[in-house]
């Protein structure tokens, strides 16, 4: 057998299932959303779904905020997680409690995390209890709205809590891999410990912490079960209005719901493109 | 365990087809319905929230099916029946006739327009079952789903009727009448509100200030009429707005879910909730959600009853053992066990006259939560629901001028 | 970092870490706890009382949804074990495409597919089955095994499976005596990984299992969406025991050199 054959065989039943799941699914969905729906009659193939959702301000809403919670969730779950892997990275008394909390984090699924985020800080939760019994607020309505409120804080506090350990993880595997002696010949050079790490630490971890981002940046994006516990009534995020779309009894709202997947769609092949070509630049940078 | 992933294993497999048709079965006799659907085994979608009626269903139901027919009850909880609709509909688009994945579904209103508009519900059955005497056909309420004809469609398994609760202890005095409802809330800022359309409750509570503003119900029943709705709704979204700056909130927000209300009531952030099925108020406080104190009441000028029902979509493959299921759930013993204040607490879709001397002894001898206002004391004020084609135009309405 | 300023950086990190559990577990034994009580009026058993007896499904629901994660994982590791070696140790035209190919379902989000799937699925009549379920878990679980294999596969030497061969051992010989446990303590990192990805699926199991296949997260949406407080926290600390269990037996397999591999995971 031939290395060709042999990549070919090892290689086909994962195409297989990938490509006739994956790419059957995205492709039947684009064909929804084009409309074409032969057992409802449509078999020409245009673009309206998409003229509608582009042109309704639900929709745009939605988008708007999904983009915003996956941004701010991003950014504060990235700059926490560097922190914290730099603070995992040296050696202090209960270091192995908190690695063991942070790899625990890992393995709770998105929707416990989500419940307990709405009882800690929605306004007749624990933190409002608090805030009562320190004599700050006389009502829960007085306590500030961080569930189901319109900024979508309560989900991106979920994303904070949850992929900050995420990262972290990815960052201490990246931290074990950089050796201490870059840092050291640097520090000897007469450079400061802020410039050892910006201009020496920084740039290895780059890679490392752009991929991470990429990939909580493209779930925060695209989760459902998140939003829909902590989200407020309106706007909807995105994926929370594509499902409610496709469920409606009526089903001419179908090819709207089909054309925000396919949106949704190309953002993650967006991400996925600028993922593969951190990995690539990573791999060649990276000592 | 061993025999659980066994379960697993063969619920892996698609369903097997029974082998009569629905036309098959009704030209049986009810013997034969029986022996047809022994073995069977029953996926019953329903709203799944209340551990109570979720034990009822699973206990006591489930065991008498497997015990006198040998047939298993699969309870599959959902939380919005609408997307179950909207799966027979899928189905029915993918041309799946015979091997559909719900052999039974809990519902009423605009879901059972849905499926009866659709061509989703299996029809014509009904007068089959035995227990179908012990049901009022006569009764517009029962034999009208949301004014959509039920027409042998669905069967009746309870009767609501909207109710109001609130903190007895916090407020000795409730409103009690609709108008009076409007000026408490305007006189006590921030203490009120109600979940948004099409939130079923909050839809229901938005057509009893409706039915206030057209001022009775008179000329709001049968079909739509664009020019009634045109001068009513008018007056009912001048009334929210106005109340509006009163709300939680401000009436910035609203609440998603009734179940967000019912949070907000139970944390004494606002002082009422309410609920099509006042049974509800006394699970909470049997839950020790809701304080003790917790007491419910109707309004003078009436509160909207209707009927919830089950559902056989038409391409179950169970029908047969789903037609027993029915049959059960509308015994004289089923029912009274689930008015039983411990079990739901859940008002009969039957004629309690039309029972045997011990379930009627049973039903006066039961004795109602002191949270839940009694059916018949509810029942002397009551408005009839609006029909369907009424509701879309409503909470359409209400999202263009009040929740925007 | 001054000792100081480390220690209470170290506690913050790991208070935000413990605090969303916190109300999980007194709320899963609160019989009434209403604002603005910091604590429970009363205690009760009565929540896990209701999840843990026979008839309200949960039980079973946590033994459908150990079955559908380890059913996936055996099948991921089946199908990803080649796949990775593959990638692993072959340089081939149109790699970099198979590898995007592979990546993608697990950077797209769900929702992206999970539409045309169910339409695809009604068809092949799978909708509302387990099996139909495990397959659809496969789209998510796939790319992780398959590259925390093919990472494994790049430090492997094939020189000893030659060896063996060399010396009269049957392919099934070599695969057991050398490949397996070479590649042992990565498979077991993937697998690990492949398991807790399927075990906290929500939407794909919804659609796909059509409600009929009720995993546990959908028995704790059911419960969170109705305001049951108490039982809501009893099933979702039930729902995290197997992934701290898992943790507690296999955390040195997530340390160290495997944590690399993580680099490639999702969230």
């Amino acid at each position: 057998m031939t290395d060709r054959h042999r990549i070919l065989l090892l290689l086909a039943p994962a195409l297989v299932i990938l490509g006739g799941l994956f790419i059957t699914g995205l492709g039947l969905t684009l064909l929804r959303s084009l409309r074409y729906f032969p057992g409802l009659g449509l078999t020409d193939p245009d673009l309206s779904a998409y003229r509608a959702i582009l042109t309704s301000p639900g929709f745009l809403k939605s988008l708007g905020l999904s983009l915003w919670i996956a941004s701010a969730s991003t950014l504060i779950a990235a700059g926490l997680a560097l922190a914290a892997a730099l603070l995992l990275r040296q050696t202090f008394p209960g270091r192995a409690v908190i690695s063991f909390l942070v790899q625990l984090n890992l393995t709770i699924p998105h929707i416990v995390g989500a419940i307990g985020i709405l009882y800690l800080f929605s306004q007749s939760g624990s933190f409002a209890r608090l805030a009562h019994a320190a004599g700050l607020i006389a009502a829960p309505g007085d306590f500030p709205a961080l569930t189901q409120d319109p900024y979508a804080i309560g989900i991106i506090l979920l994303y904070v809590w949850k992929e900050l350990p995420f990262i972290t993880l990815i960052l201490l595997a990246n931290l074990q891999s950089i050796s201490a002696d870059h840092e050291s010949v640097a520090r000897s050079l007469g450079a400061t410990r802020w410039q050892a790490f910006r201009h020496v630490l920084l740039p290895m971890l780059m890679p490392g912490l752009a991929a991470a981002s990429a990939l909580v940046f493209a779930f925060a994006f695209g989760a459902y079960e998140v939003p829909l516990i902590l989200g407020a009534s309106a706007p909807k995020a995105l994926p929370v209005l594509a499902w409610q779309s496709y469920t409606d009894t009526d089903l001419s709202t179908r090819p709207e719901a089909m054309a925000m997947a396919v949106l949704i769609a190309l953002f993650g092949l967006l991400l996925l493109f600028l993922y593969m070509r951190i990995l690539r630049s990573g791999g060649r940078d990276a000592p | 365990m061993l025999r659980k992933l066994a379960v697993l294993l063969l619920l892996s497999s698609p369903a097997l087809a029974d082998t009569a048709e629905g036309e098959a079965l009704k030209a049986m006799s009810w013997d034969e319905i029986v022996a047809e659907a022994r073995g069977g085994t029953v996926n019953w979608f329903m709203w799944g929230g209340a551990d109570n009626i979720n034990l009822y269903v699973s206990d006591y139901v489930a065991g008498i099916l497997k015990r006198d027919y040998d047939i298993t009850l699969n309870r599959v909880p959902i939380t919005d029946a609408a997307e179950i609709v909207n799966l027979i509909l899928s189905e029915k688009e993918a041309g799946i006739t015979d091997a559909g994945t719900v052999d039974l579904i809990w519902i009423n209103g605009e879901n059972f327009r849905s499926m009866k508009q659709g061509g989703l519900a299996f029809c014509g059955y009904t007068g089959l079952l035995p227990n179908d005497a012990l049901v009022n056909w006569d009764n517009p309420a029962i034999a009208n789903d949301f004014g959509v004809p039920v027409e042998g469609c669905e069967v009746p398994w309870n009767t609501v009727q909207f109710a109001f609760a609130h903190d007895s202890a916090a407020l000795a005095e409730p409103p009690r009448d609709m108008a009076a409802l409007i000026a408490w809330i305007k006189a006590n800022p921030g203490r009120f509100t109600y979940p948004a359309p099409p939130d079923f409750t909050g839809s229901a509570f938005v057509r009893h200030v409706f039915t206030h503003a057209a001022g009775g119900p008179e000329s709001l029943l049968g079909p739509f009429d664009q020019a009634t709705f045109d001068a009513v709704s008018a007056r009912t979204w001048a009334i929210l707005n106005e109340i509006e700056p009163f709300l939680w909130r401000e009436g910035a927000t609203y609440p998603n879910t009734i179940t967000q209300l019912n949070e907000l009531f139970a944390n004494g952030e606002v002082a009422f909730t309410f609920n099509y099925d006042p049974a509800q108020f006394g699970l909470a406080v049997q839950a020790g959600t809701y304080p003790e104190t917790t007491r419910s009441f109707g309004l003078t000028d009436g509160t909207i009853g209707n009927t919830n029902y089950t559902l056989i979509p038409f391409n179950s493959p169970n029908k047969a053992a789903a037609m027993v299921v029915q049959n059960l759930l509308l015994s004289g013993e089923a029912q009274l066990e689930k008015a039983k204040t411990e079990v739901w607490g859940a008002a009969p879709a039957i004629e309690i006259s039309r029972t045997s001397p011990e379930v009627q002894a049973g039903f006066a001898a039961i004795v109602g939560h002191p949270s839940v206002i009694p059916a018949a004391e509810l029942a002397k004020a009551t408005l009839p629901e609006l029909q369907a084609d009424w509701l879309s135009a409503i909470e359409k309405g209400w999202a263009e001028q009040v929740g925007n | 970092m001054h000792p100081r300023l480390r220690l209470l950086a170290a506690l913050a990190l790991a208070g935000w870490l413990v605090l969303p559990f916190l109300p999980l577990a007194v709320w899963s034994v609160a019989h009434g706890w209403r604002f603005p009580d910091l604590w429970p009026r009363a205690l009760s058993g009565k929540a896990w009382g209701y999840a843990l007896s026979d008839t309200a499904g949960v039980l079973d629901s946590f033994a459908l949804t150990v079955f559908i994660a380890l059913s996936t994982t055996v099948l991921a590791a089946l199908v990803g074990i080649p796949a990775g070696r593959a990638l692993g140790l072959y340089r081939f035209r149109g790699k970099g495409l198979v590898t995007a190919l592979l990546l993608a379902p697990a950077i797209l989000p769900g929702l992206a597919i999970v539409f045309g799937l169910h339409g695809i699925f009604l068809r092949l009549g799978l909708v509302g089955t387990t099996g139909g379920v495990i397959l659809a878990h496969l789209i998510p679980v796939l790319p992780y095994m398959t590259l925390v294999m093919a990472a494994v596969f790049s430090a492997f030497d094939t020189g000893y499976e030659d060896q063996a061969r060399s010396l009269g051992a049957s392919p099934a010989q070599v695969f057991r005596h050398v490949t397996l446990p070479a590649i042992l303590p990565g498979l077991l990192a993937g697998a690990l990984f492949a398991f807790l990805i399927s075990w906290s699926q929500y939407l794909l199991t919804l659609a796909i299992g059509g409600g009929r296949v009720q995993t546990l997260p959908l028995v704790l949406y059911s419960f969170a969406a109705s305001g049951r407080n108490d039982i809501t926290g009893a099933i979702a600390l039930l729902y995290i025991l197997p992934g701290l269990l898992i943790l507690v037996v296999t955390s040195r397999w997530i340390t160290g050199r495997s944590a690399a591999v993580v680099g490639t995971l999702r969230p």
